[in-house]
């Protein structure tokens, strides 16, 4: 009985939240962007089949421009670059998601328990909080990058492990302004242990947060995989934008003029990232109409 | 923004501070520039003649390491040491052979232990004094006695008893045992004179004081890392002066502005270029694109079971890798063609022996009999003969049940090996074989622990073959497994060893010739090295700069790290050079104040609203 | 800058960090409380990262010697003598300590590759890196602060959505992505328009001096500072836009029109100053940055300056150097992030002093 109301009143907060996210423009045509890459990189296999990355089978010759057999040319093994960007956002847009997931699932661990412990272990989390914040995050990432060898994985635990920390901030800050409210105190008068409050009372009021941080931070987080793949730290063995970039530098698609091989992957990467970031302003302002972001 | 609550503005005391700070920030912004602007007035005073001198500028992609010979490692700083200093011989253009440098015969006794060479008398240092056989003793006695001015050659003189100097034209080298490669020591010989007041070669960098006293063909007199080094043209070279009046390599981190600037005609000479790259220069105007085969092997090495001189084996490489047969299978499935034709648009040549052609003497290609060529179904044949099947997957299986799933080292900052890996992953994955691509920056160390089943592997081969040789010999195995040694891939192989050990002391050039192929023979047929290919060198230069420039080899060899200084020594200035560059800097100027109005307008905007703010303030 | 954080995190962090603790005290020895607190946290923050950077970069594969000797000819001697001179023979523990009483009394040891005092090379290259990005922050924080006036001013207009789109449009593009756009169109020149500015490096080397020789520079500095305007104005924009539409909420404002004021004059002299905190607060932060954050601008125009430094010292890694960067890129921050908290109570008007 009570499950089902707390579902309902869940179920009309979303309705609530889609009414008025539906207010904001921008917010809407981020969303619009973000399905259509979404349903691109799901149907990726359909459209264009894994074939597109093979070296061995590759379709054309080397860097040939634009034409209709190959509507954005091909890459220096003769591959069409317009499916490796098809293919690419795959991995792309796995990378941005995981690694801000990453992030945003340390820092609201991080936040939460520092925020409902308090006293000395809250100031040690936040030290150590501080000194990741002070920390130049690329730099650290690149680190990261280098130790570990060249994968995927490596890419997404450098960025989650580096961009946690202005998450952790924030949600300690409104665990702390939850934690202060009565509910609570009777919550604890009723027995309910740390866990109970914490998993049960605090997560479900900092998940809107948490929501609006994980979308801006796949903005973030696809930038940085654009980045580490340019400076060389990505998997060279699979096909992202990012290493679309760093592949077309490699074979002086710049100075020789083949602008086609380096301007789409770099305006995919901006497009998604925008998309992102208008679906993660609007989310907030949806959740706090002060912030006026969206106004 | 949540916190900031309002409150009426008490705005006085904030803008006070505001200003300051932005005159703090402007003033530190114009504190940095002026002191650079200061530094380059004492650099300008050398330049004085060079506004309308010929200038060549050469692109490069290297730090220097050090100036000091005794310190330097990179190609890019020993290049300019070839420039600045005359080593005892030199190598021909034409064919690389030995040819007098600072030395102008040598000679050695009849039981191979003793080397003596005549100093010439025609070269002088840069600050008129003689060089002679006392500054060569002198450097190689530093070199044998301080391990810290041994650190870039100590190689070349570890074979060395006593080195003396009986009168100023004769120097003797007295050698421990025989040693082959005594015409090619390259060794930087420094002036006694200035160098002997040097305390702790581990520290210094030659940098400081400028010009930088030499005897070669340039004399170094200027340098800011990263950015430049400039060399003038010794006027009393005793082979004939240089014709540019001055040398300027610039450095350029990222390939393509190196290749955009010389489109741009901002400098002269650019090496390392892509496929793609020498394509577009090839139709560009007043650019001349060399491609010329190179001195670099690209290859293939397996581990066969790393292990140290104290026979203690150790790394976790493949256990199938030590079986022939799997080796052969997979040298077998390369398609040498492709790499060349795909990978390096047709800018390499395919690979056979170790030395590549272009050390003709040197050079070896394996018999019909004895060749691997592309064979993917010879491939699967001797996997299958050999007990390797596939299994329901595809995948090949060995008799213990391990399935053949191999790694392959691969350097990320090579476009090469990460392209030649895609391509052996899908022959190999053909044949059931898989391969994990491990790119990182340092190889090495997996590589040293042994932590590895195949490796992209390359050298750069010098005219004298005797270290890329002796780096598959036993005695470069670590001497226990904690320990580094030289050895590049941890071969070790007694036949291979014999065969060494004579050539390092055949002092008769067509016998020891004979013996290397014989090396090279051997290391095809123990399977543990493949060549793939030998990559060209291509290179561009502006025609409207330069008018001609020799190669190495003559015929069709290239210009950037050379063995000797011909490329940079011979350069002719075209007759437009000098008033080219001047052109460019008068428009760069126009440019540059319109660059700084632009920094200024928008300092100005900040400062103006500012202004305008405390005007009000006022009313 | 361009990947650290987006422009809403450092919105909203920047003001939560510097209004900790200090807000509501009133008193000059409050705030003197609050300043020792500050520096403390400053000093242990700074011996934490030279204490972590040694052992942040030991764990870093990769033999420095084996790697610098890679494809020369080198004997099992010179290994040896290049393991003693670096001093990496000895121990751990005892590389920490000696690492540790050089790092108090100032000297950060060795370059292995370039074999010099790290203090010097980081001091050689500073100056380009401080006046490349120094004047990039300087110019994006001004075209931030004006833009994001102008966005609130008229928020909602056609002009706001303009802004806004551009400003967000061009923080999502990847900096070194816009860098080599621009070398192809302005370096080296598509169609009619011609090669106007360098390729890349700070300066000719034909020996200007003087004035000619500022010029040079800054005629270098164009497009490396262009890119980094252009993608990190945004972050200054957003922040001042709605903080200014924060204050422009404010009840007092209503209170000062009806005195009479001018609209404008309301704004001016009330409004902005109040918006501009959280602003100067993240001028300072992205100031902090200014060390670590143009790798990449410097990476693609080949700029002589600290970003560069690093890259090349990492794929050794040349670990004096690296360490020594990383101490510096973190200091940056450290000391900027000092400055930001001990200024914004001074500059914040709540607090009487």
């Amino acid at each position: 009985m009570t499950t089902s109301l707390a579902w309902q009143r869940r179920r009309g907060t979303v309705a609530r939240f889609w009414r008025q996210y539906r207010t904001h423009r921008a917010g809407l045509h981020g969303l619009a962007g973000l399905a259509l890459i979404a349903l691109l990189a799901l149907a990726a296999p359909l459209l264009v089949g894994a074939d597109v990355q093979s070296v061995t089978n590759a379709p054309g010759r080397a860097l040939e421009s634009p034409s209709a057999t190959f509507p954005l040319g091909t890459d220096q093994f003769g591959r069409s670059l317009l499916g490796l960007l098809v293919w690419g956002a795959r991995i792309s847009l796995l990378v941005g998601l995981l690694a801000a997931a990453l992030s945003v699932a340390i820092g609201t661990l991080v936040g939460i328990v520092a925020g409902h412990y308090g006293g000395w272990f809250s100031t040690v989390v936040m030290r150590v909080t501080d000194w990741f914040l002070v920390m130049p995050a690329l730099v650290l990432a690149i680190v990261l990058a280098t130790v570990m060898s060249r994968s995927m994985w490596t890419v997404i635990l450098a960025i989650g492990v580096t961009s946690w920390p202005t998450t952790a901030r924030l949600v300690r800050a409104q665990t702390i302004a939850v934690e202060s409210r009565p509910y609570i105190e009777r919550a604890t008068a009723l027995g309910g242990g740390h866990g109970h409050i914490m998993s049960w009372h605090v997560l479900p009021n900092v998940m809107p947060l948490v929501l609006a941080q994980t979308t801006l931070g796949i903005s973030t987080a696809i930038l940085t995989e654009a980045t580490l793949a340019f400076l060389g730290l990505g998997d060279p063995t699979v096909v992202s934008w990012g290493g679309m970039l760093q592949d077309a530098r490699e074979a002086g698609a710049v100075s020789s003029g083949h602008w086609w091989y380096l301007a789409p992957p770099g305006i995919a990467i901006a497009l998604v990232a925008l998309a992102f970031t208008l679906c993660g302003r609007a989310i907030e302002s949806v959740l706090n109409p002060k912030l006026g972001v969206g106004r | 923004m949540v916190m900031v609550t309002k409150v009426p503005p008490r705005p006085v005391a904030p803008r006070r501070l505001l200003r300051l700070l932005l005159a703090a920030g402007v003033t530190a912004t114009t504190m940095v520039a002026v002191p650079q602007a200061a530094q380059a007035v004492p650099s300008a005073e050398g330049d004085a003649k060079a506004g309308s001198g010929t200038t060549l500028t050469v692109a490069v992609s290297q730090s220097v390491d050090s100036l000091s010979p005794f310190l330097a490692q990179k190609l890019v700083s020993t290049s300019i040491h070839r420039l600045a200093y005359e080593y005892l011989t030199n190598y021909d253009a034409k064919d690389a052979k030995p040819i007098p440098g600072l030395a102008t015969e040598w000679k050695s006794s009849p039981d191979k232990l003793t080397w003596t060479y005549t100093i010439r008398t025609d070269s002088k240092w840069s600050d008129g004094k003689q060089a002679t056989a006392e500054d060569a003793a002198w450097t190689f006695n530093k070199m044998m006695t301080d391990e810290n001015a041994a650190t870039a050659n100590g190689s070349f003189t570890s074979n060395f008893k006593k080195v003396t100097a009986p009168d100023p034209r004769t120097l003797v080298i007295q050698l421990k045992k025989p040693q082959a490669t005594m015409t090619a020591l390259d060794v930087p010989i420094v002036p006694k004179h200035v160098w002997e007041k040097v305390g702790d070669f581990s520290k210094f960098n030659n940098d400081k004081q400028f010009p930088i006293v030499g005897n070669g063909p340039f004399v170094i007199t200027d340098f800011k890392v990263d950015q430049y080094i400039k060399l003038k043209p010794n006027k009393n070279f005793w082979r004939g002066a240089p014709k540019f009046d001055e040398l300027v390599f610039k450095y350029y981190k990222d390939g393509d502005a190196a290749v955009a600037a010389l489109q741009k005609g901002e400098v002269s000479f650019v090496p390392n270029l892509t496929p793609a790259q020498a394509a577009a220069l090839k139709t560009a105007e007043n650019i001349k694109v060399n491609d010329a085969p190179g001195r670099r092997f690209f290859a293939l090495a397996t581990n066969p079971g790393a292990r140290a001189k104290d026979g203690k084996a150790f790394g976790n490489g493949h256990k199938a890798l030590l079986d022939p047969a799997v080796r052969k299978a997979l040298f077998l499935a390369v398609d040498r063609t492709t790499i060349v034709d795909k990978v390096f648009q047709g800018h390499a040549v395919e690979g056979e022996g170790y030395i590549p052609p272009r050390f003709g003497a040197y050079f070896w290609k394996p018999g019909a009999g004895q060749k691997l060529g592309y064979d993917p179904v010879k491939a699967e044949q001797l996997l299958d003969q050999a007990g390797y099947r596939k299994n329901g997957d595809g995948k090949r299986v060995g008799k213990d049940g391990r399935p053949l799933d191999f790694r392959i080292l691969c350097h990320a900052t090579d476009p090469n090996d990460k392209a030649v890996g895609k391509y052996l992953q899908e022959w190999w994955g053909k044949l059931g074989i898989g391969l994990k691509v491990e790119c990182l920056d340092n190889v090495g160390d997996p590589w040293t622990k042994g932590d590895y089943d195949l490796a992209f592997d390359g050298w750069s081969v010098n005219p004298d073959p005797d270290y890329v040789l002796s780096i598959h010999t036993c005695g470069t195995l670590p001497a226990t497994p904690k320990d580094t040694g030289a050895t590049d891939n941890f071969i070790c192989d007694r036949q291979f060893d014999a065969l060494y050990a004579r050539q390092s002391v055949e002092y008769d050039a067509a016998k020891r010739a004979d013996l290397v192929k014989q090396m090279q023979s051997r290391l095809y047929d123990t399977g543990y090295m493949n060549i793939m290919a030998y990559p060209n060198a291509l290179e561009a230069y502006r025609t409207d700069q330069i008018r001609s420039i020799t190669t190495m080899p003559e015929a069709a060899g290239n210009l950037y790290g050379q063995d000797g200084y011909w490329s940079w020594w011979s350069a002719v200035p075209a007759a437009s050079a000098s008033d080219g560059s001047d052109g460019g800097s008068s428009t760069g100027v126009i440019v540059g104040i319109g660059a700084a109005v632009v920094v200024v307008a928008g300092l100005g905007i900040f400062l103006g609203m500012r202004r305008r703010s405390t005007a009000d303030d006022r009313e | 800058m361009t990947t650290a954080s987006t422009p809403a995190d450092v919105a909203r962090t920047a003001p939560v960090r510097a209004t900790d603790g200090a807000s509501r005290t009133g008193t000059t020895v409050a705030y003197l409380r609050y300043v020792a607190g500050k520096l403390g946290g400053a000093a242990v923050s700074l011996l934490a990262v030279l204490v972590t950077s040694f052992f942040l970069f030991r764990i870093i594969p990769g033999d420095p010697v084996k790697a610098m000797t890679h494809g020369v000819p080198t004997s099992a001697e010179q290994l040896a003598t290049l393991r003693r001179q670096f001093g990496l023979d000895l121990p751990m523990w005892q590389q920490f300590t000696d690492y540790c009483g050089k790092a108090l009394s100032g000297d950060l040891g060795m370059s292995y590759q370039f074999r010099a005092p790290v203090g010097e090379l980081i001091a050689t290259k500073l100056p380009a890196t401080l006046l490349l990005t120094g004047v990039a922050v300087l110019l994006y924080s001004a075209l931030g602060l004006w833009l994001g006036t102008r966005s609130a001013w008229n928020h909602g207009g056609l002009g706001d959505k303009l802004n806004t789109g551009v400003a967000l449009t061009l923080w999502s593009v990847p900096s070194f992505w816009l860098g080599l756009l621009l070398i192809i169109v302005f370096s080296v020149g598509i169609g009619p328009i011609p090669g106007l500015f360098p390729t890349g490096g700070m300066e000719s080397g034909t020996g200007e001096t003087g004035f000619a020789y500022v010029l040079d520079v800054a005629h270098h500095m164009v497009l490396p500072v262009l890119t980094l305007v252009a993608v990190g104005y945004a972050q200054t924009l957003l922040v001042m836009r709605s903080s200014l539409l924060d204050e422009m909420g404010g009840d007092y404002l209503t209170t000062a029109r009806a005195k009479g004021l001018r609209d404008d004059v309301v704004r001016r002299r009330h409004a902005v100053p109040n918006a501009l905190l959280p602003t100067v607060t993240m001028v300072f932060i992205n100031l902090g940055h200014v060390a670590a954050g143009s790798i990449l601008v410097e990476t693609v125009f080949s700029w002589p300056g600290l970003g560069g430094l690093f890259y090349q010292a990492l794929s050794v890694p040349d670990l004096p150097l690296v360490q020594g960067l990383f101490v510096v890129f973190a200091g940056a921050m450290i000391l900027m992030n000092l400055i930001a908290d001990l200024l914004y109570p001074l500059l914040d008007p709540r607090v009487g002093r």
